[in-house]
């Protein structure tokens, strides 16, 4: 079946169990899909986790170098964030430049960290305004079943709390190891809610994503500030719904930082 | 990372193999739900994840043949997956062995059975530590099988390199940086090759015995593949509740809808015409 | 039976007989291997039975499409195949004029069709002209790998009787690996 047409039943059977407050898997609107993350699987990064949300599978990869600063932040470190959807993940990815949502995806989740200030930027200046350490992340998407912001955003964030800065392999800094780890102090969180109608579930499966209206992704912070926000779909949304999803996704955040990544 | 001083020790080579021991492998098969076929394989500290699509119609449709399945395959290394970032998406490098993987590969498959499809095969580097290619067809000779696709047999790889002037299989990243010869083989079941490269420096009786020592390699490898698919199937036996049955020689009928109902849903249709 | 289910590989050795030959196999050298990953199926002839696989289409076959395109005068249907089928305007039940296709049916409906005709470029013809063949309004759709399909029917019918019986629906299995269940349950 060609996903990008839906076949009607399957919208009119999804749609009926809306209706009758359920989800395909059982699930109730506000529930997650089990979660299911390893950090450090990767020996050749710096930092990597990969995490497996229901059926969706992604890695995510961080690499650290040398580099140098941008010309407006001399003093400061950088981040550069970048997602690819796979051709493996989905028969309707393509490979090739990346796609809009992937873009999309790429900038919501780099805004999430550099605005929250989880990363302490100043701390990864080595000379000012020459050298400066470079933070890459990269996030593969190996299988889609719905939700790949989400989980993103939780491997990534997984993964830079374990991440290290390589300053013995590049003979930089003070610390004659490469055990210094990245300055974390905040964890930021992805909470993405679809609207379906009336109705606002969270951690939609790729079948519920096709029906779906529109996307709200709210990134709330340990002290539950927000620090992005991203609207992604046709659909308005009343500011009443708005409301409902910052206050779920203030719960939902705080649940799977406990859960997960206050270690 | 620098140079050793010998890479061969009494005999032992610096990750403690012999000169013609191969890396320890673990072949996970099905490992994707999206994908039509899959497989996971680490090997040494590679670790390369492989997915099969198809076959499905071909998008652009000018790449259509008329008689066979075209086979696509794309590489591709995770920016992770070595040492210095590796800008994402497809270089050179990767451009050149996606296509001779997929010549690898196209030997054994009867595309002849799936006019103007295409079968896709995508394999992800995850993390490199040399052999990525050779490991990449391997992960994606299981894939196929996984999904289900007609082949004469699977396609076993491994390379053969020289160190310290002796001729070792299955460089890891040390030997492969600083060797002398690297030389990747991939052959089927019979015995014909469909992958050779080399580069590096060999003599002509140095290259004959690369050729055998990679050819047991993929010997060792080919059991390690096919005990991986023979162990995803008997999981799933294991599971079904029912004893399998034994499908019928004759097609079987199709069940036919309830008449009287059949009838109901027509006449509705008239009716509101 | 169980002890007879061989689990093959494709290139595995299945018969020195290639006079035996089945599906799934396929002529090397005299000999009979296996082209296919699945169990072997020792009748009169040598099978195997893949578990997995692509749906190809053969003439006489009933699947349920979905339509994916409205053309001036067929319904392009996808099969779950790696070929369309295309369902031309007189092979609907009754006669229907063209501008009026996509009222009767339109993009993303479900139909219950026979395969009339592949040719050898894999051009697919449907046909609805059949009492027991319609478009597809109620119940569910799932879908399971086609080559479970005679599995799901058991022998003559049997495992297929016995769901129908214990969940009280009417349930069509398409060649296709569609299933289409409709019943008060669903």
């Amino acid at each position: 079946m060609n996903d990008d047409v839906m076949n009607q039943l399957k919208k009119d059977y999804l749609y009926k169990l809306m209706l009758e407050n359920k989800r395909a898997d059982g699930r109730n609107f506000e529930e997650y899909r089990e979660i299911e993350i390893q950090t450090d699987i990767i020996d050749k990064a710096e930092g990597s986790a990969s995490i497996k949300l229901g059926n969706t599978y992604l890695v995510a990869g961080i690499k650290i170098q040398p580099g140098e600063p941008f010309p407006d932040t001399p003093d400061d470190g950088v981040i550069i964030t970048n997602i690819e959807l796979l051709p493996m993940a989905s028969p309707i990815f393509e490979a090739g430049p990346p796609r809009e949502d992937a873009v999309e995806l790429a900038r919501v989740i780099d805004r999430g960290i550099r605005e929250s200030k989880a990363i302490d930027l100043k701390q990864l200046c080595i000379t000012p305004g020459e050298k400066v350490w470079i933070i890459f992340i990269d996030i593969h998407v190996l299988n889609d079943g719905g939700n790949i912001m989400d989980a993103a955003s939780l491997a990534t964030t997984a993964a830079l709390l374990k991440t290290k800065i390589p300053e013995k392999q590049y003979q930089l800094g003070n610390n004659n190891n490469d055990d210094k780890r990245l300055p974390i102090r905040n964890i930021p969180i992805a909470t993405t809610a679809t609207t379906l109608e009336n109705t606002i579930i969270l951690d939609p499966t790729n079948d519920e994503e096709q029906i779906a209206g529109t996307k709200l992704t709210i990134i709330t912070n340990t002290n539950n500030t927000i620090s992005a926000i991203q609207k992604s779909g046709r659909e308005p949304l009343t500011p009443t719904q708005i409301q409902h999803i910052t206050t779920l996704a203030k719960e939902q955040s705080q649940k799977l930082r406990e859960k997960f990544l206050e270690v | 990372m620098t140079k050793p001083e010998s890479f061969i020790t009494n005999g032992i080579r610096i990750d403690g193999r012999k000169p013609e021991e191969i890396r320890p492998i673990t072949i996970e098969v099905g490992v994707l739900d999206r994908a039509d076929g899959s497989c996971y394989i680490e090997h040494g500290l590679n670790k390369v994840l492989a997915a099969v699509y198809g076959p499905r119609e071909v998008h652009p449709r000018h790449m259509q043949k008329p008689t066979t399945a075209i086979v696509r395959f794309r590489y591709n290394m995770a920016s992770f997956s070595v040492e210095e970032r590796k800008r994402p998406g497809p270089d050179r490098r990767s451009v050149e062995v996606s296509k001779v993987s997929r010549e690898a590969l196209e030997p054994v498959i009867f595309t002849e059975y799936f006019p103007k499809s295409s079968i896709d095969v995508f394999v992800e580097v995850l993390q490199a530590d040399a052999g990525t290619r050779t490991v990449g067809i391997n992960a994606a000779s299981v894939a196929l099988a996984d999904a289900g696709i007609p082949m004469r047999g699977l396609v076993s790889a491994c390379a053969v390199g020289k160190v310290d002037g002796e001729l070792v299989l299955d460089l890891m990243k040390e030997e492969d940086n600083y060797g002398e010869a690297d030389m990747p083989l991939a052959m089927t079941q019979t015995g014909e090759i469909t992958l050779l490269q080399m580069d590096g420096n060999l003599t002509p009786e140095e290259f004959e015995k690369a050729i055998e020592m990679a050819q047991e390699g993929c010997k060792r490898i080919y059991e390690i593949q096919r005990n991986a698919l023979i162990e995803r199937y008997k999981r799933d036996i294991e599971t079904e509740e029912e004893p399998l049955e034994t499908p019928e020689e004759e097609p079987v009928e199709v069940e036919t809808v309830v008449e009287n109902e059949a009838e109901e849903e027509t006449s509705e249709e008239v009716e509101s015409e | 039976m169980s002890e007879k289910q061989r689990i093959v590989i494709p290139g595995d050795l299945v018969s020195r007989d290639p006079a035996r030959r089945g599906d799934g196999t396929y002529v090397r050298d005299g000999s009979l291997y296996a082209s296919l990953y699945g169990l072997v199926n020792e009748r009169e002839k040598i099978r195997v039975v893949p578990l997995s696989g692509k749906y190809v289409p053969t003439r006489r076959d009933v699947v349920v499409g979905f339509v994916k395109e409205v053309t001036f005068s067929n319904w392009i249907v996808d099969i779950g195949s790696p070929y369309e089928g295309l369902l031309h305007v007189s092979e609907y039940p009754r006669r229907i004029e063209l501008d009026e296709m996509s009222a009767h049916l339109g993009i993303g409906e479900a139909v219950l069709v026979e395969v009339k005709e592949v040719d050898p470029m894999m051009k697919v013809e449907l046909t609805m002209r059949d009492r027991r063949l319609r478009v597809i309004r109620s119940g569910r759709i799932v879908e399971i790998s086609p080559s479970k399909v005679p599995r799901l029917i058991g022998h003559g019918g049997s495992m297929i009787s016995l769901i129908k019986g214990a969940s009280d629906c009417s349930i069509v299995v398409g060649q296709n690996g569609r299933v289409w269940i409709n019943g008060k349950g669903c």
